[in-house]
């Protein structure tokens, strides 16, 4: 982050009026930033140490200490989503970044016609996700029963609470799969092609250079794929939303959904704030992870 | 890099089972959309014959009803408002901001680049919570404006970010000539800069375009029945009060889809750079 290239050339020029410049240019960012970001965000932080209700005014709430914190990881319904946000991240990054990979791969051989396949495999990604996770509800529907008529069993899959977070996951697995794809085939295309050539030369398999050449120079991109993943999947919402609702049981309550329902459904908006809070936390720990990972020069 | 070895015949083998494995996942892909297509050209009755019908003859009747419904046409229309203006809003902020970023060394640029990137990563439902307690004391809340305004937090990043790389690979000798001829600062921002970096605005446009179309949770939370945008009203179909409407979901659910992917494959190739908030430059 010393400056890019073309910061040294305009040093002959006043600062004085650059610094004009530079004021007008980045104040309305800035003065966005702080009215739709930083504000609700200490606000949320004040509210999540309150008991507040909606109808009472603004910064009335009583102090309560760390009385909100304690009451969500005292509810059984949290701790269970905050077990079940880490293991479906868990679960879905793994699945998308193996399958991911796999698909770069093929993509990346020489073959005419691989431009169709990547067009028409990125689709899940685009469309919108309310409407695709509408349209694996409506597959796996007990009315409709396409899946089940093929597999010849009547199973109420979004019903069950041993096979709901496991529907939801192929979905989220549907979905992102190619934005891990598209990445590393960025990174594929951008990797010198000696070192895998002098492998091959030397007689290693085509499993070994694989293993031993190509993944380790595509390391960043790896990386970057992995935590983007983890970040946007840890806020997953839209799918469990559309398909259950967070039920049967809880079987699908992840932290986003509990931080709805505690917010919008139930108006404990201190809870919801302290709620969100400790996922902002959480994700604010992956996001220095990556920052890190990108700032490093090597690295891209 | 695709390595060579092996013998012809070998190579054909592999080709095919390179082109057979592809087959089968573009399939598994897209079987769940395809399949909800073709429920959208069937009549109810067809919907729930069972076992499926995998041929008969398609009806447009859902697609009639659909546009003719006086909600639908509003949410595509709020859709569309609320869409564009984020967009516009984030370009006419965000731009002038990437261009300071890409241009000039100034303190406190790393922070707020940082900042930048950490409102594009953070859990939306974690803004949510206060947004929606702040606007509805401030009376915006189920407005259009409340909608764009929490747009922002992602598409404005995503503006600073991508034009901000577009902007550090122009040349440098365009402004330097432009200063020398007398032109401001904010002349050759305006007059050189921003047509010739028209493409990458529209790119980044149309990305914002795609996510702001996308998004369900913001509008879920603050719009109302007048306001509400598509999303929301595809989740409304699914659990209405009369049950679920087939017709109505499968049909508007097709053309929610419909532009997003139009607009996608326009962008295909800012695609990556998007998705990774310029950590990738595709």
């Amino acid at each position: 982050m010393t400056g890019s290239p073309g910061v040294l050339a305009w040093r002959s020029i006043p600062d004085r009026l650059d610094r004009h410049f530079i004021q007008a240019a980045v104040l309305p960012t800035l003065l966005v930033m702080v009215c739709v970001f930083g504000l609700p965000l200490a606000f949320s932080f004040y509210l999540s140490f309150t008991g507040w209700g909606l109808d009472q005014p603004l910064f009335t709430g009583r102090f309560v200490g760390l009385a909100n914190y304690e009451d969500l990881l005292s509810d059984p319904a949290f701790t269970g989503a905050l077990g079940k946000t880490f293991g479906y991240t868990a679960a879905t990054v793994a699945a998308q970044m193996l399958l991911g990979l796999g698909i770069a791969l093929l993509l990346n051989v020489d073959l005419p016609g691989m431009r169709v396949f990547r067009t028409a495999l990125i689709v899940p990604m685009m469309v919108t996700p309310i409407v695709g996770a509408l349209c694996w509800k409506l597959l796996l529907d007990p009315s409709h029963v396409v899946l089940n008529q093929w597999i010849g069993q009547q199973i109420v899959w979004l019903g069950r609470t041993d096979t709901a977070l496991g529907a939801i996951w192929v979905v989220g697995v549907w979905q992102n799969t190619t934005y891990v794809t598209l990445i590393l085939l960025a990174g594929l295309r951008s990797l010198p092609s000696d070192p895998l050539e002098a492998a091959l030369i030397d007689g290693a398999s085509r499993r070994q250079a694989l293993w031993h050449v190509t993944l380790p120079l595509l390391r960043p991109y790896l990386l970057v794929a992995l935590l983007l993943r983890t970040i946007f999947e840890f806020r997953a919402f839209d799918n469990i939303y559309a398909m259950t609702g967070g039920g049967p049981a809880n079987a699908t309550m992840v932290l986003s959904m509990y931080t709805y329902l505690m917010s919008f459904v139930q108006f404990d908006f201190s809870l919801g704030a302290a709620a969100a809070w400790l996922m902002l936390l959480m994700s604010m720990a992956m996001c220095l992870f990556f920052i890190a990972a990108i700032r490093r020069p090597q690295a891209l | 890099m695709a390595a060579v070895v092996g013998s012809r015949r070998a190579r054909r083998l592999e080709a095919v089972l390179i082109y057979a494995g592809l087959t089968a996942l573009t399939v598994a892909f897209l079987f769940p959309l395809v399949w909800v297509f073709g429920l959208s050209l069937k009549t109810r009755l067809q919907v729930f014959a069972t076992p499926p019908l995998y041929l008969w003859w398609p009806t447009l009747e859902n697609y009639a009803d659909v546009l003719q419904r006086a909600d639908f046409l509003r949410a595509f229309l709020n859709t569309m408002i609320v869409s564009a203006s984020a967009v516009l809003l984030s370009l006419c902020v965000g731009a002038p901001a990437a261009y300071a970023f890409a241009r000039f060394p100034f303190t406190g640029r790393s922070f707020l680049f940082f900042a930048l990137l950490v409102m594009r990563m953070l859990p939306p439902i974690a803004v949510l919570v206060p947004m929606y307690v702040l606007f509805s004391k401030l009376g915006l809340a189920t407005t259009r404006l409340s909608v764009v305004l929490a747009y922002t937090t992602f598409s404005l990043p995503l503006v600073v970010w991508l034009m901000r790389g577009y902007f550090e690979d122009l040349p440098v000798e365009l402004e330097e000539a432009a200063w020398i001829d007398g032109a401001s600062r904010f002349g050759t921002f305006l007059y050189i800069i921003v047509p010739i970096a028209r493409p990458g605005l529209v790119a980044a446009s149309i990305l914002c375009l795609q996510l702001a179309w996308n998004d369900f949770l913001f509008a879920a939370v603050l719009t109302n029945n007048a306001t509400q945008t598509m999303p929301v009203l595809m989740a409304a179909f699914n659990a209405g009060d009369s049950g679920m409407d087939w017709g109505g979901l499968t049909a508007s659910g097709m053309l929610v889809i419909l532009p997003v992917i139009i607009f996608s494959f326009a962008a295909q190739r800012h695609l990556v750079a998007g998705l990774s908030s310029g950590a990738v430059k595709g």
